[in-house]
């Protein structure tokens, strides 16, 4: 299927260049995220609470020898907590130069988005949460929103992570 | 010949004055005739000049008689062209309405340009208005400025937006901003029981934008003359709110005004 979907995005027109999104759910809603980000891909483990940290912080794994930081996207998106379940997944990440995890309902697939597919959110809301999202695209009769990993935390909020 | 000549300057100024006052021509030749009479009084003092006056008198006649019909037929003429003149702005006029209108309905980017420009249409004579309802307010909106009507469908909240933005709802290919109206049209009565109680159905389409306002019921529609409309000054404190339907005592929408408020994000204070 991925093939398939490989082959016809080399078909089109170079100017508007195909990126690959990973999906995935929280409450419901379909988020994406630049794959080029994405490292891999974890079923839940035990996470490691840190005393002291930040409400976002939910705690640390050891991945292969190394420590990494899981982020409570839930909270982080203002969503209400929920049970950990099969599908919840940590998706690890590399951004603002550090590799961190982001806890998630689930995670879906790899779509295939042009970028003239994305289109803006609405510019409404000063809230630091409204400056996540990237773009909103229409994804088989759904709505999929497109988060930019970089804003998922302030400077200040990555210098902190770095203490980890 | 210098005093014939002035006095046919003269008459004529009166003349023309008196055209200017939007006098009838017939005035101005009864003034002729009147001054007729003054110009013999005079010559009756100039006993030896009496005929070469009376002759002249004669001659200035003819001569004031000939340039007031070159001037009415001149006139005439400037009449004639200051009728076509103003047909001609007339249609200009009419075809500068149309191409902005055609414009205005055609070019979205030009859309903000022509707000300030192109008076409401629904501001001059009757114009229809659809009713709909909210936690209980009726509200009113032109329907020239009516975008469509949609059935609530699944709505996806975006994080980070302000609380009245619902969020988005696909339909047709088209992502629609959903407000919540009971909560942008009155914050300070939104509360837990009010929100529970709220059963959204519709969402009303603002002109051509991408907002839609969610309603719960569709009352009806009316044609509303203008002064059946308490309207509302540009300065109001309430840009969204064009006026007051009188009957019905309900508010009437300036979607324009609406739709810039949502765009910037603004509530309804």
């Amino acid at each position: 299927m991925s093939d398939e979907r490989l082959s016809t995005s080399n078909k089109v027109d170079a100017n508007d260049e195909v990126l690959q999104w990973v999906t995935f759910k929280l409450k419901d809603e379909s988020y994406g995220i630049n794959v080029m980000q994405v490292q891999e891909i974890l079923r839940y483990n035990e996470v490691a609470p840190v005393p002291g940290a930040p409400l976002y912080v939910l705690g640390i794994i050891n991945l292969r020898g190394n420590v990494v930081t899981v982020i409570d996207t839930r909270s982080r998106f203002g969503l209400e907590p929920c049970e950990i379940t099969d599908d919840t997944r940590i998706i690890v990440i590399e951004s603002e130069q550090q590799i961190i995890g982001i806890l998630v309902d689930s995670a879906s697939e790899v779509v295939y988005l042009k970028p003239s597919e994305i289109e803006n959110a609405p510019n409404v809301g000063n809230e630091e949460s409204a400056q996540f999202i990237r773009g909103v695209t229409n994804r088989d009769g759904e709505l999929l929103i497109l988060v930019d990993l970089d804003k998922l935390l302030s400077d200040d909020e990555w210098d902190e992570l770095k203490q980890f | 010949m210098a005093k014939p000549l002035a006095a046919s300057k003269k008459v004529m100024k009166n003349y023309l004055s008196e055209l200017l006052t939007e006098e009838a021509p017939e005035l101005a030749k009864k003034s002729l005739l009147a001054a007729k009479p003054l110009k013999a009084k005079s010559l009756v003092t100039s006993k030896t000049a009496d005929v070469i006056e009376n002759n002249r008198l004669e001659v200035l006649l003819q001569n004031v008689n000939t340039d007031i019909d070159v001037a009415t037929s001149e006139i005439s003429t400037q009449r004639s062209l200051a009728q076509k003149c103003s047909e001609i702005d007339s249609k200009t006029l009419q075809r500068q309405d149309e191409v902005a209108i055609t414009t205005h309905k055609s070019s979205d980017e030009n859309h903000d340009a022509f707000i300030t420009k192109v008076p409401k249409s629904y501001r001059e004579g009757a114009f229809q208005v659809l009713f709909f309802d909210v936690a209980g307010l009726t509200i009113a909106v032109p329907l020239i400025e009516l975008g469509g009507i949609h059935n609530v469908d699944k709505i996806t909240p975006l994080i980070g937006k302000p609380d009245w933005f619902e969020g988005v709802m696909l339909c047709r290919d088209e992502k629609i901003n959903v407000v919540d109206t009971a909560l942008w049209v009155m914050p300070e009565k939104y509360d837990e029981t009010l929100k529970n109680s709220l059963n959204y159905q519709y969402i009303i389409m603002l002109s051509d934008s991408r907002w839609g306002l969610m309603a719960e019921n569709l009352v009806d529609t009316a044609i509303l003359q203008q002064d059946e409309v308490k309207w509302l000054g540009s300065s109001s404190k309430r840009p969204w709110l064009a006026g007051l339907v009188k009957e019905k005592m309900c508010a009437l929408l300036d979607v324009e005004a609406l739709i810039s408020l949502l765009d910037e994000g603004n509530g309804v204070n």
